[in-house]
C-alpha cells in the first residue's frame, strides 16, 4: 500500500507508532495529574507507559508487516527505520520495566519520570525516521531535553545534578553544531530535506558552505554519540545519571543517533562522502583508541561500561564510515548486538547495585558466582559478547564490521577495531575473574542481590539471545541487510528520480 | 569391521556425534545433582572413546584428500558453512583427544573436590571445541572453535589451578585472544581477496584452497596474521613465555589437555592452513629461514632453561616447547618423511607427555609438592610410579623402541637435505632433553633419602593404573610398530608435500609466481 504523506490520513498512518507513543504520553500525563504520590501511583504511571510502547511496537510491526511505503517526503517509511524504531521501542520497553522497581527503591515517587521516558522515545522514533533536517532537528532535541531531565533525576544526589547540568549544557552546544550546521547546509542547497540537498549537490560543484554545513553537523553528531574527541561529557553523566537511565543513554540514544546519521549521510550527502569519510574515520579510529585505553583505568564497573560505550561508538563509526550498504547492514547488526548486550550488561548493574544504593567497583563483583550463579553467568555472556568472543552476539557485529570496512578496500580501520577489542580485554576480563575466580570477599552484599522475576526473565531472555544470535544470525543479518538496501534505494531514488 | 561400519552409515554421523556428545554432556552435568556429575562426565567421555574408534578403520589410508566431508550451509549471505571433514592429519589429533577424555576423568576422579559439576562441564565443552578445531573445513567455523577453547581453558586454570593461577589464566587468555585477532583480520580479508576476483564469498577451505594462486600478492600481510596466532598457540620460540606459567598453575586435567592438544593446534594450523595457503611466500627463503631458525632456538633454548628449572613441571613444560620446535623444522622441510615425521611427534608428544602431566599430578597429590628437592630415593617405596615415570621420560627423550624416536627420526631424516644445519643443530636436542630429564629422574627417584616423608609415599593405585598403563603401551606400540600410523598419515603427508613443494625457492612455482 502506497501512502500519500501530504494527506492528513496518509501523515496519521506514516506517524502511527509515534502517535500512539503520543496519546500515551497524554494518558499518562492526565492520570498522573491526578495521582502523582505514592508508589502505587509511580507504578501505575510506569506500566501504563510500558503498555504505551508495547502498543507503538504493534503499530510499527502493522506498518512493517502491510509494507506501507511513502514516497520519502519529510519523514520516510522504510526497513531502515522500521528495524531502528524496533530496537528503539525494545530498548524502551526494558528501560521503563527496570525503572519500576528502582524508582520505588530510591524512593523517588515521582511519576513523571515515565512520561519524561516516554517524550524521549517519541524523540528517538522521529529520529529513525526523519527525512528533513529540520525534523532531525526537532525530533533529537525532543529526546534530548527528556534526557537532560531524566540524568538529573534523582534529586537526592548530587552527581545526578551535577550529570545532568554538565550534559544539558554540552548538549545545547552540540545542538547549536546542528542547527548552524543546518543553517549553512540550507544555505548552500536550498532546502532542508535529504532529496533535494543530495541533488543539488550532486548537480553543482560542491560550496565551501556545504562542507562547513556538513562538518558542523558531524561534528553534532559526535557530541551525541560521543565520539572522541567529543566524548568528554560522557563518563561523568554516565556515572552521575540513574543506571536505568545510564543504560537509556548508552543504548537508545546512541541507537537514535547512529540511525540518523546513517541516514542522513547515506541520503543528503553522498556526494560529499570523499569529505566525510576521512573525516568520519579520524572519528572511528580516535574514539576505539580512546574509549578502550582509559576504560583500562576505570575501577568503577558503572565508569568501565561507559568508556567502553564510547569505544563501541568507535566501532559503529567504522561501520558509516564505509557507506556502503555492507557497511549499514554492519550498523544495524551492531547496534542490535550492542543494545542487547548492553541492556542485559545495566539490568546486571542494576541488580548488583542494589537498586542505586551504592557504586559498584569492579572488586565488589568478586566470588558473586558462588552466591549468584546464575547472575554472574549472564553477566559473563554479556562481557564475552561486548569483547566480540566467537559465539556470541557480539562477535557477529564485529565480524560484520570487519568485512565491511574491508570490503572498501581499507586495512587501517579493521585494525584499529581488532587493536581496539585486544586492548579492551584487558578491563573486560578483569570483571569476569573478579566474578568467578576471585574468593568471596562480601557473602552478605551478594545476597542482597536479587532481580524482580520480570527482570529475571528479560535478563535471561537476553542471554539467551546473545549466544543464539551469537551461533544463528541469520534473521537479524537478513533484516538488516533489508534496512541498509531501503537506504541505498532510497540514495539512488533520491539522485536519480527527480 | 569396515563393512560393519558401513552398513551403519557410521562415516555420515560419526563426526557430527563426536561434536555434539560432550556439548550434550554439559548440559545434562550442569543440570543433574552433583554427585552425578563425574559419573556422566565418564559415560560421556567413554561413549565418545568407543565411537571414535571406528575412525581407526573406517578412515581410508591411502586417500590424501579429505575424508567424511559434510557441509552445511549456516550463514549463506556471507559464504559461511559448517564444513567439517577429517584427513591423516586431524585424524589422530581427533583420536588423541578422543582417547584423553575418559583419562581425564580417571584420573581426576578423587582430586577435584570443589565444584565438580562446574570442572566437568568444561573438561567437556574443551573436548567440543578441540575436535571441532581439527574437524573445522570452514575458516567461520574454525575461528569459531579456535576461540571457543579459551574460555573452558580460562576456567580450568583459573578456578581449579595453583597458587598463581589467576595471573597465569590472565596471561594465557590475553596472548591467545591478542594473537588471534589478527588471524580474523587475516580470514576476513582472504575470503575478501579471492570473493573479489571470483564473485564467490566463501570461507569453504577447499575454495579457498583451490584460489590461492589469488592470494599470493598479499600473501606478507595474510601469511602474517595466521603465522602469529599459529605461533603463540605453538608456542615458537620467543612467544612461549605463557606456556610455563599456565603448565605449572594448571590443574592436571588442564595440563594434559593443553600439552596433548592446544599446543598441536598450532602446528595443524601451520599444516593446514598458514602454509598451504600461502606457499611461495611461507617457504621462500627469508620466512623459512626465520621460522627453522625460531624452531632451532626454541629447541635449544627451551632445552637449555628445562636443564635449571626446580619444578618438575616446569621442566615438562619446556620440553614441549622443544619438541614442539621439532615439528615445525618437519613441516617447513616439506619433505614426507618429514612431514609424516611431523604429525607422528604431535602424535607421540602428545601420549608421552599426557603421561607425565599424570605422573607429576599423582606425585603431586602425594607429596602436596613438585619441587625436586623435595624429592629423592621415591624408587624404593614407590615402584610402579618410578617405572612409568622413567619409561615415559625415556620415549619424551626419543629413546629408540619408544613413541619419541619414531617421529624424531623421520624429521632429521626428512629435514636434512633442506635444512642441514637446522637439523645438525635440532639433532643436538636428543642429548640435551636426556641430560635434564636423566638428571631429574636421578634427583627425584634415585638420590639417597633425605625427606622422611618419601617413606609415606604410596604406589600407584588400581584407578592411576588405568590411566596410566594404556599410554605407556600406546608409547610402545608407536615406538615398536608404528606401520599402521605410519600407512594412516602418509597419503595425507604426500598429499600436503605436493602441494607445497613447487613453491620452494627455484621450484617451478614460485618462479612462475615471481615472474608476474
Amino acid at each position: 500500500m502506497t501512502l500519500d504523506l501530504l494527506t492528513p490520513v496518509g501523515a496519521l498512518i506514516g506517524l502511527l507508532p509515534e502517535i500512539v507513543l503520543t496519546l500515551t504520553s497524554l494518558v499518562v500525563l492526565l492520570v498522573i495529574a491526578f495521582r502523582h504520590e505514592t508508589i502505587d501511583d509511580s507504578l501505575l504511571a510506569g506500566r501504563l507507559s510500558l503498555v504505551g510502547i508495547a502498543l507503538a511496537g504493534v503499530a510499527l510491526s502493522g506498518l512493517w508487516y502491510a509494507d506501507i511505503t511513502a514516497a520519502p517526503g519529510m519523514i520516510v517509511l522504510d526497513a531502515w527505520r522500521f528495524a531502528g524504531s524496533a530496537l528503539i521501542l525494545g530498548i524502551g520497553f526494558f528501560t521503563g520495566l527496570t525503572s519500576l522497581r528502582f524508582l520505588t527503591q530510591q524512593r523517588l515517587f515521582a511519576p513523571e519520570f515515565h512520561v519524561l521516558l516516554l517524550f524521549a522515545l517519541i524523540g528517538m522514533l522521529l529520529m529513525t525516521a526523519a527525512q528533513d533536517l529540520m525534523v532531525l532537528f526537532i525530533s533529537l532535541e525532543i529526546m534530548s531535553v527528556s534526557v537532560y531531565v531524566l540524568v538529573g533525576f534523582d534529586r537526592f544526589r548530587r552527581s545526578s545534578a551535577e550529570a545532568a547540568l554538565k550534559y544539558f549544557l554540552i548538549g545545547a552546544f552540540a545542538s547549536g553544531f546542528l542547527l548552524y550546521g543546518i543553517a549553512l547546509t540550507w544555505g548552500a542547497t536550498g532546502a532542508t530535506q535529504y532529496g533535494p540537498i543530495a541533488v543539488k549537490l550532486s548537480a553543482s560543484t560542491v560550496f565551501t558552505l556545504a562542507k562547513l554545513g556538513l562538518g558542523l553537523l558531524l561534528i553534532g553528531f559526535a557530541f551525541k554519540v560521543a565520539a572522541a574527541p567529543f566524548h568528554m561529557w560522557a563518563p561523568d553523566v554516565y556515572d552521575g545519571a540513574p543506571t536505568p537511565i545510564t543504560g537509556f543513554m548508552a543504548t537508545g540514544v546512541k541507537a537514535a543517533a547512529f540511525i540518523a546519521l546513517g541516514r542522513m549521510l547515506m541520503i543528503a550527502f553522498p556526494a560529499l562522502k570523499p569529505q566525510w569519510q576521512p573525516v568520519v574515520g579520524v572519528l572511528a579510529v580516535l574514539t576505539i583508541l580512546v574509549g578502550n585505553v582509559v576504560a583500562l583505568a576505570q575501577h568503577s564497573l558503572k565508569r568501565m561500561l561507559a568508556y567502553s560505550s564510547v569505544a563501541h561508538a568507535g566501532y559503529l563509526l567504522v561501520g558509516i564510515w564505509t557507506g556502503s550498504e555492507m557497511g549499514m547492514t554492519a550498523v544495524l547488526v551492531y547496534l542490535a548486538s550492542y543494545c542487547l548486550t548492553t541492556g542485559a550488561c545495566f539490568g546486571i548493574l542494576l541488580a548488583v547495585e542494589r537498586l542505586g544504593s551504592r557504586t559498584v567497583l569492579i572488586d565488589d563483583l568478586e566470588g558473586l558466582f558462588s552466591v549468584r550463579p546464575w547472575a554472574a553467568l549472564a553477566m559473563a555472556v554479556c562481557i564475552f559478547s561486548l569483547l566480540g568472543f566467537p559465539g556470541t552476539f557480539g562477535f557477529i557485529g564485529k565480524w560484520n564490521l570487519v568485512t565491511a570496512a574491508l570490503a572498501e578496500g581499507n586495512w587501517i580501520l579493521p585494525l584499529a577495531l581488532v587493536a581496539g577489542s585486544a586492548i579492551s580485554i584487558g578491563y573486560y576480563l578483569p570483571v569476569v575473574m573478579a566474578m568467578t575466580l576471585k574468593p568471596t570477599r562480601a557473602k552478605e552484599a551478594h545476597r542482597q542481590v536479587q532481580f524482580s522475576p520480570a527482570m529475571r526473565s528479560l535478563i535471561a531472555l537476553a542471554a539467551a539471545g546473545i549466544l543464539l544470535f551469537g551461533v544463528w544470525p541469520n534473521e537479524v543479518q537478513s533484516i538488516a541487510s533489508l534496512g541498509a538496501k531501503a537506504l541505498v534505494d532510497l540514495q539512488l531514488s533520491a539522485l536519480v528520480g527527480r | 569391521m569396515q563393512a560393519f561400519l558401513a552398513s551403519i552409515h557410521y562415516s555420515e554421523w560419526i563426526l557430527h556425534t563426536l561434536l555434539l556428545l560432550p556439548l550434550a554432556g554439559v548440559v545434562a552435568v550442569l543440570l543433574s545433582p552433583v554427585p552425578w556429575a563425574r559419573w556422566l562426565a565418564a559415560a560421556v567421555a567413554g561413549t565418545e572413546l568407543l565411537l571414535s574408534l571406528g575412525l581407526w578403520w573406517a578412515f581410508d589410508a591411502a586417500n590424501g584428500e579429505v575424508q567424511f566431508r559434510f557441509h552445511a550451509d549456516w550463514i549463506p549471505q556471507y559464504g559461511i558453512g559448517y564444513a567439517i571433514g577429517l584427513d591423516g592429519i586431524s585424524l589422530f589429533m581427533v583420536l588423541l583427544s578422543t582417547t584423553m577424555m575418559p583419562l581425564l576423568v580417571v584420573g581426576g576422579w578423587n582430586s577435584i573436590q570443589t565444584k565438580q559439576r562446574g570442572y566437568y562441564a568444561l573438561l567437556m565443552a574443551l573436548k567440543t571445541g578441540m575436535i571441532g578445531v581439527f574437524v573445522a573445513l570452514d575458516l567461520f567455523l574454525f575461528y569459531c572453535f579456535w576461540e571457543l577453547l579459551l574460555i573452558p581453558m580460562y576456567f580450568l586454570i583459573g578456578v581449579w589451578g595453583g597458587t598463581r593461577r589467576v595471573a597465569a589464566a590472565t596471561q594465557f587468555v590475553v596472548y591467545t585472544f591478542v594473537g588471534s585477532l589478527l588471524m580474523l583480520v587475516s580470514v576476513v580479508a582472504m575470503v575478501r581477496v579471492v570473493g573479489d576476483a571470483t564473485g564467490v564469498y566463501s570461507f569453504d577451505y577447499a575454495y579457498l584452497l583451490e584460489h590461492r594462486a589469488l592470494l599470493a600478492p598479499s600473501a606478507p600481510w595474510l601469511f602474517t596474521g595466521f603465522a602469529l596466532a599459529f605461533a603463540v598457540k605453538v608456542p615458537l620460540f620467543p612467544f612461549h613465555t605463557w606456556l610455563p606459567d599456565a603448565h605449572v598453575e594448571a590443574p592436571t586435567a588442564g595440563s594434559v589437555d593443553l600439552a596433548v592438544i592446544l599446543l598441536k593446534m598450532g602446528t595443524y594450523g601451520f599444516l593446514r592452513f598458514a602454509v598451504p595457503f600461502f606457499p611461495t611466500f611461507a617457504l621462500s627463503e627469508g620466512t623459512a629461514t626465520l621460522f627453522t631458525s625460531l624452531a632451532v632456538a626454541g629447541i635449544v633454548v627451551a632445552a637449555l632453561v628445562a636443564m635449571v628449572q626446580k619444578d618438575i613441571k616446569r621442566i615438562i613444560a619446556y620440553s614441549s616447547v622443544s619438541h614442539l620446535g621439532f615439528v615445525m623444522l618437519g613441516i617447513w622441510a616439506g619433505t614426507v618423511e618429514s612431514v609424516q615425521g611431523a604429525i607422528i611427534i604431535m602424535l607421540a608428544h602428545g601420549v608421552s607427555s599426557a603421561a607425565l602431566f599424570f605422573l607429576i599430578g599423582m606425585i603431586q597429590e602425594r607429596r602436596k609438592s613438585r619441587l625436586i628437592s623435595d624429592f629423592g630415593g621415591l624408587a624404593t617405596y614407590a615402584p610402579r610410579l618410578t617405572t612409568a615415570f622413567v619409561l615415559t621420560s625415556f620415549a619424551a627423550i626419543g629413546l629408540p623402541g619408544l613413541s619419541g624416536f619414531t617421529g624424531e627420526f623421520l624429521v632429521l631424516l626428512g629435514s636434512w637435505g633442506r635444512y642441514p644445519i637446522a637439523t645438525a643443530i635440532a639433532t643436538t636436542v636428543v642429548v640435551w632433553s636426556a641430560a635434564y630429564l636423566l638428571w631429574a629422574i636421578k634427583r627425584m627417584f634415585f638420590n639417597p633419602l633425605v625427606h622422611e616423608e618419601i617413606r609415606e609415599v604410596k604406589d600407584l593405585d588400581s584407578r592411576e593404573l588405568v590411566v596410566v598403563v594404556p599410554l605407556v603401551l600406546a608409547m610402545l606400540w608407536i615406538g615398536l610398530y608404528p606401520k599402521p600410523f605410519l600407512s594412516r598419515t602418509e597419503s595425507a603427508a604426500r598429499h600436503f608435500v605436493e602441494q607445497v613443494a613447487p613453491h620452494y625457492p627455484g621450484q617451478p612455482a614460485a618462479l612462475a609466481e615471481a615472474a608476474q
